[in-house]
């Protein structure tokens, strides 16, 4: 197919017909007459809306893929060893770089956070307590997700999208095999058990980095620190229901990026970026819903 | 048999304006036209890779255009596919790539494979190729792995898209040897583009010609060369004064 006709980049819906949506040329040609004044707030309404189009059918493209991965978890074909190479890519080799970060993000958080305390209340004993609280219901899952969004969010985009543009899918889809079943269930799968190890590990490192923080730079005793007396059922389920979502979510944004790339290498390119900036965002609202509904079903210790 | 009616489809410039194509049962069929005249498009419209905005194909007396996913899959399945790019899959060695359509449209057992696959590569002259990953061929060899992917299954319609595109002229005359040998040994339907047009009329039982999106010229490769349209003699003969 001529890569011509799909220069105009940024996206197009996911499907059988996906060229079908190629961005249509700019409405202000070269060379062409200035458009009059009155035109400018119509071109304005006409891009808002566009967009507004653009972004609902990308709601329901990613409804789509959600279900079928679903659809096919229980009823797919998977090729022998995909799992487990796919648990091994999302999961030992974020390992490194998932501890590295949040253990600096641990140190950091409780240096700062028991400064500020300090000009307050000079008693430090709930410090560890209330951070406690803080990393099994929130910040372990949450900073944890966005750094694995960056790390495999990419990695999945990058890896589609290059099947994408030079033919791989279309090969696939001429063997029976849908990229669902065949790409994205695998990663769907490997994602939402490594996710929520990955963070449950995020969790310890963030905890343990602060611990020795608050012990080397505040004196507090590492018994103190690690007191759980804040902590309660509700929290653990709380914080492990984000882990599974996030485990969910950042595989399916990053594919249905990967999967809607056109356009060659800078088109794998924009959905590389495209699948960090939404698995971003889509942890962002999920920890947003999911700490909502969280304090109504189960309200933190105070 | 295939037959597109009023095919029409726009990548936001129309490429396709009305196509209407017959290719009879048991042919091999050359599609030519300029560059960007949507031929490797038909290909996919008929492989239903793509779908139109206008305009009906029929394989085998069926309507594709109004099939769903699913039942398009089953279409897809007795339709073989030599992708302009070959797509080979890059993390599956030459023997799995060329097995893969086996090990998901058929029940055969891995011996079968095993020896399917080695009578493919050794019908493409790349015998003892198995191992070997497709990052690690020449250009020549990956269109000869895509041409024995796309020919394992014994589909009853192949479509080939520039099988001899970027190849030597002996290589190239044999890819279209290939494809001519094996069409006849199964009396399958096959479609091919290209631009090597010398090598495509001394392959093909009939021509089609399509210019600005519609088939202005269909017959065999001698009505073609004969041709007395100013369009398709320039471009079958290579002549720079033309419309074109």
């Amino acid at each position: 197919m001529s890569t011509d006709a799909r220069a105009s980049l940024p996206r197009a819906p996911l499907g059988a017909d996906a060229d079908a949506h190629a961005t249509p040329p700019s409405d202000g040609g070269e060379g062409g007459e200035q458009a009059p004044p009155a035109a400018k707030p119509r071109g304005i309404l006409a891009s808002i809306g566009r967009t507004g189009l653009d972004g609902l059918g990308g709601v329901r493209d990613l409804y789509s893929i959600f279900v079928r991965t679903l659809y096919y978890v229980f009823r797919g074909r998977r090729a022998k060893g995909a799992l487990a190479e796919q648990m091994y890519a999302i999961g030992n080799k974020s390992l490194f770089f998932v501890t590295f970060t949040m253990g600096c993000i641990g140190m950091i958080m409780v240096y700062q956070a028991t400064m500020q305390t300090k000009k307050v209340v000079p008693e430090l004993s709930l410090v560890g307590a209330s951070y406690m609280q803080l990393v099994v219901r929130d910040f372990a899952a949450s900073i944890g997700a966005m750094m694995l969004a960056t790390r495999v969010g990419a990695g999945i985009a990058a890896e589609i999208g290059s099947m994408v543009v030079t033919e791989q899918v279309d090969a696939l889809r001429m063997c029976a095999a849908d990229p669902v079943d065949y790409l994205v269930v695998p990663r769907f799968l490997a994602s939402l058990v490594m996710t929520v190890a990955l963070l449950v590990w995020a969790g310890v490192v963030m905890f343990s980095t602060g611990m020795l923080t608050g012990y080397v730079v505040y004196d507090i005793e590492l018994a103190t620190f690690a007191n759980p007396v804040m902590v309660n059922a509700g929290d653990v389920v709380v914080g492990l229901a984000k882990c599974v979502a996030y485990g969910a979510a950042i595989p399916i944004v990053s594919a249905h990026s990967g999967l809607t790339t056109f356009g060659g290498s800078e088109g794998v390119g924009w959905a590389t970026t495209r699948a960090v900036v939404n698995s971003s965002l889509a942890v962002i609202v999920l920890n947003f819903f999911i700490s909502t509904a969280g304090l109504m079903a189960f309200p933190p210790v105070k | 048999m295939i037959r597109t009616v009023g095919l029409g489809k726009s990548f936001g410039q129309p490429v396709l304006r009305g196509l209407d194509l017959v290719v009879p049962k048991g042919t091999l069929y050359g599609l030519i036209g300029p560059g960007a005249s949507g031929k490797s498009v038909v290909l996919k419209l008929l492989a239903g890779l793509v779908r139109p905005d206008v305009g009906q194909i029929f394989i085998e007396g069926q309507d594709t255009t109004k099939m769903g996913e699913l039942a398009l899959q089953k279409v897809r399945a007795g339709i073989g596919f030599q992708f302009q790019n070959n797509a080979l899959f890059d993390y599956l060695n030459v023997g799995d790539n060329i097995a893969f359509p086996l090990r998901r449209l058929t029940s055969a057992g891995a011996d079968e494979i095993r020896q399917r696959v080695a009578e493919r590569l050794a019908r493409v002259s790349l015998p003892g190729f198995e191992p070997r990953m497709p990052g690690g061929l020449s250009g020549g060899q990956r269109k000869r792995v895509g041409i024995a992917r796309a020919t394992i299954t014994q589909s009853p319609l192949v479509l080939f898209d520039e099988p001899a595109a970027g190849l030597d002229p002996v290589t190239s005359r044999k890819i279209f040897d290939l494809i001519r040998d094996e069409q006849r040994a199964t009396g399958a339907t096959a479609v091919v583009v290209s631009s090597d047009l010398d090598n495509l009329l001394a392959t093909v039982d009939r021509v089609g010609m399509i210019l600005r999106g519609a088939l202005v010229f269909d017959g065999t490769p001698d009505e073609a060369r004969a041709a007395t349209s100013p369009a398709v003699r320039q471009f079958v003969h290579g002549l720079t004064e033309g419309p074109l």
